[in-house]
């Protein structure tokens, strides 16, 4: 079996064929193309209620070359696991991919990747995440960031957007000690090749997010659904790591902060956002990339820390005596 | 009771336009409702909307099935299936073609008034977007004259303004005013028989153990893997990619980056569209660090 290291290994044949119904410039069917593409034609893929099932098969129509299984919203790490344990079985050796949407991961599906997760079964566990649900219709989930217009989180008088922060789902399943944790994206080619490449050739319970523009949703222009990834992951908005066996390791780091506005500009869903929304946002980033790189984001536009001496327990030195 | 059904691509506007109708039907003193058929909501699929407009107040609250008036937004859709099905007798049609009314053909047993408009021509020269849903409300209004062309463009400035901002309003009023004055009126008369829908849908008994299909021919479709790619779905694009053989250096982006495995990677590293999937979306031009692809407007086949 050939090593995949760059774009150039990667093979011809498709898995996910074309004649899907998916937008015209999806991030998501990009990014899931290119997943099944590198995984080859030894493989079964499940895909949970996501933009997916409706572009990518609508019985009995279907655009996957390999064998695809369809049931609920909330058991991808269930179902896979079970995919799993009948091919084993059978003495049949193929790679089980699960590929659910933010979702499926970070609300609906939790709790049956938990489980699979901790029993670390050998599947791979796909979340392509862009960042709403948008096979609904535009729905917020806990993958939304900060500021975003939805239609369950709309513009109104008072409160504008998404009140809440990004969860770390990624942090989250690392937290369960499995093989292989990474965040992908797809603009990112060599990186991506690399970690598939990774995730492939592990045992035991592979889990792969990656950041899918979605065109309706983040109201993009339909060539940006790719070239936006680069941005997120330069503003922050996005991190490039991996970790294996429970040692996390930075496999992209951009030379410099770039104020996140240049990110939020290009993008509908941002666009009400006020002065003070966009500071809370920075600001959040700054935190971010200082916790994540271990080193200082550049000023501007992340303001320099004021480290003030921390008196404890109010300065009183007799505490606890 | 007046009924009207629009057919258009997701992305177009068909229901706000059913939606800035009826706001226009209220305006003149009608009772109105507007409301889409429910589907996965995605550019390019073939989408409804109805409206509904009457003199008192409306009860029927089921789809539309036999239209007084038909809203054609895209031309593509009356190739792929029936959709002037059930217009009434003395209905009229509104169409986005650059034909005259005369060329179009709805299929055997149309013979209705109709109007048409080069709609996404004029959008992009008012609105810089093909998106075609005021345009036609205009054109609307000079081939059926229930609903006064001021009410519509009140409505729309409204609508538009509110979500849009002003400007965007008053553009799209704008829009609507050049379609009604650019619309040709003439009579439509349907001469081609729809073959039957090719549709395989299993009884029970006929759906495989498991569900699970092999790639076979069932009725004339291509069913199981890999049958997607019988869906033509290069005729969603409105901008082509034209690539620069001598500029291309072989990095392989546009053929990583393609959504849709439009882009085929050859033998030598070069690259060839496969037009007849390309939804032009243009992620090839925006990607490519040598522009050896630019995006040209219209659906061409090269």
């Amino acid at each position: 079996m050939n090593r995949m290291s760059s774009m150039k290994d990667v093979p011809r044949e498709d898995m996910l064929i074309h004649g899907h119904g998916a937008c015209p410039g999806c991030g998501y069917a990009a990014t899931a193309k290119n997943i099944a593409k590198m995984l080859g034609p030894n493989t079964v893929v499940y895909v949970p209620a996501s933009c997916l099932v409706v572009f990518g098969a609508l019985y009995p129509i279907s655009s996957w070359k390999i064998p695809y299984f369809f049931t609920a919203f909330e058991n991808t790490g269930a179902v896979t696991a079970g995919i799993k344990a009948a091919l084993r079985r059978r003495g049949v050796d193929a790679t089980v991919v699960g590929m659910a949407g933010d979702g499926g991961t970070f609300d609906i599906g939790l709790q049956a990747l938990s489980g699979a997760a901790e029993r670390n079964e050998d599947v791979i566990y796909v979340c392509l995440d862009n960042e709403a649900y948008m096979n609904t219709g535009i729905q917020r989930s806990s993958a939304t960031p900060f500021g975003a217009w939805t239609t369950t989180t709309p513009v109104g008088q008072v409160v504008k957007g998404n009140r809440y922060f990004k969860k770390d789902i990624a942090r989250i399943v690392a937290d369960h000690n499995v093989p292989y944790v990474a965040t992908l994206s797809v603009a990112h080619f060599t990186d991506f090749v690399r970690k598939v490449q990774k995730a492939k050739e592990t045992k035991g319970f592979r889990f792969l997010h990656c950041l899918t523009p979605c065109i309706p949703g983040w109201r993009i222009e339909p060539s940006k659904g790719v070239s936006i990834n680069r941005l997120a992951v330069d503003t922050g908005m996005w991190t490039l790591y991996e970790v294996v066996n429970g040692v996390p390791k930075v496999t992209y780091k951009p030379k410099t902060i770039v104020p996140v506005t240049e990110y939020l500009k290009l993008q509908g869903r941002f666009k009400h956002m006020s002065e003070e929304d966009i500071l809370t946002l920075q600001g959040w980033l700054c935190e971010k990339w200082r916790a994540h790189y271990g080193e200082e984001p550049g000023s501007p536009p992340c303001p320099v820390p004021v480290h003030e001496e921390v008196l404890a327990h109010d300065g009183d030195p007799l505490y606890g005596i | 009771m007046y009924e009207i059904r629009f057919h258009g691509r997701g992305g177009q506007g068909a229901v706000m336009a059913a939606q800035s109708l009826a706001d226009a039907a209220v305006r003149s003193g009608f009772h109105a409702q507007a409301f889409p058929y429910f589907g996965a909501e995605r550019r390019g699929a073939p989408v409804q909307a109805y409206a509904r407009i009457d003199t008192k107040k409306v009860r029927t609250k089921s789809q539309v099935y036999n239209p007084d008036l038909l809203v054609i937004m895209d031309e593509s859709l009356s190739e792929l299936a029936d959709i002037a099905a059930g217009l009434k007798p003395d209905g009229r049609v509104v169409m986005n073609t650059t034909k005259r009314p005369e060329e179009v053909d709805l299929g055997k047993g149309v013979d209705a008034v109709c109007g048409t408009v080069d709609a996404s021509a004029l959008a992009l020269e008012v609105l810089k977007m093909p998106v075609v849903n005021t345009s036609m409300l205009g054109a609307l209004a000079r081939v059926w004259d229930v609903v006064p062309l001021e009410s519509i463009v009140e409505a729309i400035e409204d609508r538009f303004g509110e979500k849009l901002g002003t400007r965007a309003g008053i553009l799209n009023g704008e829009a609507a005013r050049t379609a009604y004055d650019s619309t040709i009126i003439g009579r439509t008369l349907g001469r081609k028989e729809y073959g039957k829908l090719a549709e395989w849908a299993p009884a029970w008994n006929e759906i495989p153990i498991g569900n699970s299909l092999r790639s076979e021919t069932r009725d004339g479709v291509a069913v199981g893997p890999a049958s997607s790619s019988q869906n033509l779905t290069g005729r969603w694009k409105w901008s082509t990619p034209r690539y620069d053989r001598e500029k291309c250096i072989r990095c392989l982006r546009c053929w990583w980056s393609c959504p849709d495995s439009a882009v085929i990677r050859l033998d030598d590293d070069y690259m060839r569209w496969d037009m007849d999937h390309c939804k032009g979306c243009g992620i090839c031009a925006d990607i490519c660090p040598v522009n050896a692809i630019e995006m040209v407007q219209g659906a061409h086949t090269w």
